[in-house]
């Protein structure tokens, strides 16, 4: 092999180097360049995740509030028409008693 | 192998190697900063869903306070409703003793007899409604009022009827001084009272 020859298979494969270290670079600067996007794909993940999760919990307390509401408001109800139907049955007693506090008192 | 080619090899090798590093210090470090900024939604997302459970746990008690406080005033209606209707029944009770001459003169009697000794003076006027004016018999109701222990009092009755569904206003003769002894007065004096003895019966309170 002549000196020539020599020193141009060296200068190819230096040429080859500084290529593989320029692509390197490039994909380095590549890998970097996704960083933002893949930090905001991963936040809106976990962000959306997590108000679906929100969302599901607030629905699931509004239908536990109706259904323990609807169940006090049965209750309430029953315990409203009991009041009533026994004070009812009380009125007579209630109006002798006013009577006779009205007219009692000083005559 | 020629000493060219180890050379060239040796460079090529120094190049991979670095390429490698270089590559591999990009994805550590971007990997680094994708940890970081995992932790870091992890935390916002954590705090989307702290304040979902604050907000479901909100919406869950409103539900229930409203229904609760719904009621309640319901309640509050429905024993208003039976209480206004004794206070009623009461008053129309008491305004038919007022037309029951018999039980009403021995009342009268009472309440005029209270006000003369309430007013506490030797002469007095009795002020009475027109329906009384017209059916007592006023010289017996002053007969029966002269029954009482204590000094004789002059009693002079007013032409002039009140307003009134019963009762009596007994006054000074100047008119300075009165005692109102109505039935009217009664009911409204002992409203809060009476409000009071028909929770007890009605509802038990």
């Amino acid at each position: 092999m002549s000196g020539i020859e020599t020193i141009k298979i060296i200068v190819d494969s230096e040429r080859e180097a500084a290529k593989m270290l320029a692509d390197a670079d490039a994909k380095a600067l590549e890998i970097r360049k996704r960083l933002d996007s893949l930090i905001q794909i991963q936040r809106n993940e976990a962000l959306n995740a997590a108000k679906k999760e929100a969302a599901a919990l607030v629905q699931k307390a509004e239908n536990d509030g109706k259904a323990e509401s609807l169940e006090y408001e049965k209750d309430a109800e029953n315990r409203i028409r009991t009041v009533v139907s026994r004070a009812s049955a009380k009125k007579g007693e209630a109006v002798e008693k006013l009577v006779a506090l009205i007219l009692g008192m000083k005559a | 192998m020629s000493e060219t080619g180890k050379f060239t090899e040796e460079i090529l090798t120094a190049a991979n190697e670095k390429a490698q590093v270089i590559i591999n210090e990009a994805e550590t470090s971007t990997q680094h900063a994708l940890n970081e900024a995992k932790m870091h939604s992890a935390r916002e997302a954590e705090d989307v869903l702290s304040n979902g459970r604050a907000e479901a746990e909100g919406v869950k008690r409103r539900k229930i306070s409203e229904t609760r406080h719904r009621l309640k005033l319901k309640e509050q209606s429905e024993k208003s409703k039976i209480l206004t209707d004794v206070l009623e029944q009461t008053r129309a009770r008491v305004n038919d003793v007022a037309k029951d001459e018999n039980k009403y003169f021995a009342y009268l009697v009472g309440l005029v007899s209270s006000g003369i000794s309430e007013i506490g003076l030797d002469a007095v006027v009795v002020h009475l409604n027109s329906r009384d004016l017209k059916q007592i018999d006023l010289n017996r109701l002053e007969r029966e009022i002269a029954k009482n222990p204590g000094k004789a009092i002059k009693i002079e009755f007013s032409k002039e009827p009140i307003v009134a569904s019963g009762g009596v206003i007994v006054s000074s003769i100047d008119g300075k001084t009165r005692i109102v002894n109505t039935l009217d007065q009664r009911f409204e004096a002992l409203e809060s009272k009476l409000l009071i003895e028909a929770g007890k019966i009605l509802f038990g309170e």
